[in-house]
């Protein structure tokens, strides 16, 4: 699922369209609404549309650019796409002061720390909560029919985002149990949790060692109408923390296998545990399934990896894991990773304990 | 640990038991002559053992010695030495007595590696330690049984590990094994569970800790609960307990602000006056792990006035850094 900001943009648009046909015959209007991808495509100004959506469609301009190129950008072309993003976002707010991503997206940007940045969304979390609840009230008013509950859910999904990104920032700043009630909020609002926040209090629990916890959550997602079940990584990252965290190497190998099984790579992007960017806008929409959503996953279960005295620097549970890796990687996976990872620390490690289990024989 | 004091108790007692009923003056005055020349009443393999792990302690304190005013390089190169010096010497200690458990933890320790990979070989010695020296009834304080507190000493050992290397849940219910065994828990064990529960945010359990040791209060306690406050994001309390935390612990603020590298406990931790600057220095570095998950912390902490202030204070005072 996740928020994907252009389909958002187009089905903002398309909403808008047919509800300026309300008042047609339906044969005319379906007639006209023919005409609306082109015209969305080609001729965008020509369609209906207020201030607000507006405003979100330089949004998602802004998240192609922040959160889809920039991470992959030259620092060259970064300084030409941070001050475009930059005036995208302010442009939407001057069109619409209440466009909240815009509002959020900007700030995130000029937060010197994680704290800062959590702040300021709790601060503005009422707020936005009651912007949100009121477009969406004035929605199931205004608009009849289906379309009312699909106006309904757009209203509500600047909210949703806020709460997912407090829920993540509470994450990275050791706040856990705060986090868990973000998504427990996200959840209640949005028991299809088109968020996604599910994923981040997996790995919540796993942070609290709170394993009948996840098990709530997890039979919880079992009703959820998903491709996943309750196989997404950042479950099955939070169950192998929770085996690791338990000494119970057998179940923590069993998971990874799993994981190796549902996404092609695993074994390499599990040893790399890159670090990257959280989208600003949202969580980055990913195919379920695939490589990138497994490399989005294990960034955000850094929280976890990096946890621990460690003297390779990656945290107890992520040198464990890159040992793992190791010994499940094809070899052409081994040779990538020996060229990105300096590998000799943990051999060495490797020999001494070799030395260690033969003193204990 | 105390080896040598372990060590003329254990002699003393042993002396005693040999001679008979002595009246407590009596044994006074054994107990003197042992303290005198406890090398000279060693007997059994056990004592032997025991002396040389005492010895080669302070071997190893002496050689810490001058190591403050050493760089980087040589520093480590030093410790290095010394490291698997005790390793060696604790090998000699086993070999004279394989039971000799604070040899064998002080083994592994001298091993220094990092927490995830000594906690197998711990667990591994606890069991072996528990069927060797606790197969008979317990009494009421396992601290108060001196061939004990080796047992006692590897469970304290496996949950500093189990804190170090990121399982909490596993660390405090190591903890609260240890404090089952030996309530008085001489070995601090609580401080280790205060630490492990404010990681993971579970406030019933630490206020309950809190109150079973009637709420004593230590620099980990105090540190410990800043860090529980400021997670649940209950930032008036958790202001008003890191001002606690300063005020009560003499260059605690100091100790937080300005951490320093403190060296692997072999094979407990060091004795240090309650509240005092040493106290606030091992809890600071025991919590670092934790600390280092709640990233804005120690900033926060420094942009707290009475922090800030206790700190530079401290510093002006001792001629520390700042």
């Amino acid at each position: 699922m996740a928020f994907d900001a252009k389909w958002e943009d187009y089905q903002r648009m398309a909403l808008r369209f047919a509800f300026s046909l309300k008042d047609m015959e339906p044969l005319a209007a379906a007639k006209e609404f023919v005409s609306f991808g082109r015209r969305y495509a080609q001729e965008r100004d020509s369609l209906p549309q207020t201030d607000a959506e507006r405003a979100f469609h330089l949004v998602a301009e802004a998240t192609t650019l922040v959160d889809y190129q920039l991470p992959f950008a030259t620092d060259e072309e970064a300084e030409t796409i941070i001050p475009r993003a930059h005036r995208l976002l302010d442009e939407a707010l001057t069109l619409d002061p209440r466009c909240y991503d815009a509002a959020r997206m900007a700030v995130a940007a000029n937060c010197p720390t994680f704290e800062s940045y959590y702040d300021y969304l709790c601060e503005m979390e009422p707020e936005v909560r009651a912007y949100c609840e009121e477009a969406r009230n004035a929605a199931l008013l205004d608009v009849s029919g289906e379309r009312a509950v699909e106006v309904a859910n757009i209203a509500l999904h600047p909210h949703l985002r806020w709460l997912a990104a407090l829920a993540s920032k509470a994450l990275i700043c050791g706040r856990n149990r705060e986090a868990l009630r973000f998504c427990k909020d996200a959840l209640e609002l949005d028991p299809a949790d088109t968020a996604d926040t599910r994923f981040t209090a997996a790995l919540a629990y796993a942070k609290l060692e709170d394993e009948q916890g996840l098990d709530q959550l997890e039979s919880r997602c079992r009703k959820l109408p998903h491709p996943y079940g309750t196989n997404d990584a950042w479950m099955l990252l939070s169950r192998l923390a929770l085996a690791h965290k338990r000494r119970n190497l057998p179940l923590a190998r069993q998971v990874l296998a799993r994981i190796a099984e549902l996404y092609p790579n695993a074994a390499l992007t599990l040893a790399r545990q890159k670090e990257l960017p959280d989208g600003v806008f949202a969580r980055l929409a990913m195919p379920p399934f695939s490589e990138d959503e497994l490399i989005v996953a294990a960034s955000e279960a850094t929280v976890l990896t990096q946890e621990g005295r460690d003297s390779l620097g990656r945290g107890a549970f992520g040198s464990w894991l890159l040992q793992e890796c190791l010994s499940i990687a094809t070899r052409e996976q081994l040779e990538e990773i020996r060229e990105e990872i300096d590998l000799t620390a943990l051999s060495s490690r490797r020999e001494d304990d070799q030395g260690n289990k033969e003193g204990w024989r | 640990m105390n080896a040598r004091a372990e060590l003329i108790e254990r002699v003393a007692l042993r002396r005693r038991e040999q001679l008979g009923p002595l009246s407590d003056g009596a044994y006074q005055e054994l107990f003197n002559d042992v303290k005198g020349d406890v090398e000279r009443f060693v007997e059994t393999p056990a004592e032997e053992a025991l002396l040389l792990v005492a010895r080669a302690l302070d071997r190893h304190e002496e050689a810490r010695k001058d190591e403050d005013l050493m760089d980087d390089e040589a520093f480590f190169s030093s410790r290095a030495k010394r490291m698997s010096r005790l390793g060696r010497d604790c090998g000699a200690a086993l070999a004279i007595d394989p039971t000799c458990f604070d040899a064998a933890l002080l083994a592994v320790l001298a091993k220094d590696q990092d927490p995830d990979w000594i906690l197998e070989p711990l667990l591994k010695l606890e069991q072996r330690a528990i069927s060797t020296l606790a197969a008979g009834p317990l009494p009421a304080d396992a601290w108060d049984d001196l061939t004990l507190r080796p047992l006692l000493r590897i469970k304290a050992a496996v949950a500093r590990t189990c804190l170090d290397s990121a399982r909490y849940r596993m660390a405090a219910e190591k903890a609260e094994e240890v404090m089952a065994l030996a309530p008085t828990d001489a070995l601090g064990m609580r401080h280790t569970c205060a630490l492990a529960l404010a990681r993971l945010e579970d406030e019933s359990a630490f206020d309950a800790l809190d109150v079973r040791f009637s709420r004593q209060g230590s620099a980990w306690e105090h540190l410990a609960r800043t860090i529980l406050l400021y997670k649940l994001g209950r930032m008036g309390a958790a202001r008003r307990a890191l001002g606690g935390y300063a005020r009560l612990c003499e260059g605690g603020a100091y100790a937080l602000l300005k951490p320093v590298m403190v060296d692997t406990y072999l094979p407990d931790r060091p004795e240090a006056p309650a509240l005092s600057f040493a106290e606030a220095t091992l809890a600071v570095h025991e919590a670092d792990p934790i600390v280092c998950d709640v990233p804005d912390f120690v900033a926060w902490a420094q942009n707290q006035r009475d922090c800030f202030f206790a700190a530079q204070d401290f510093a002006r005072r001792n001629n520390y850094d700042w």
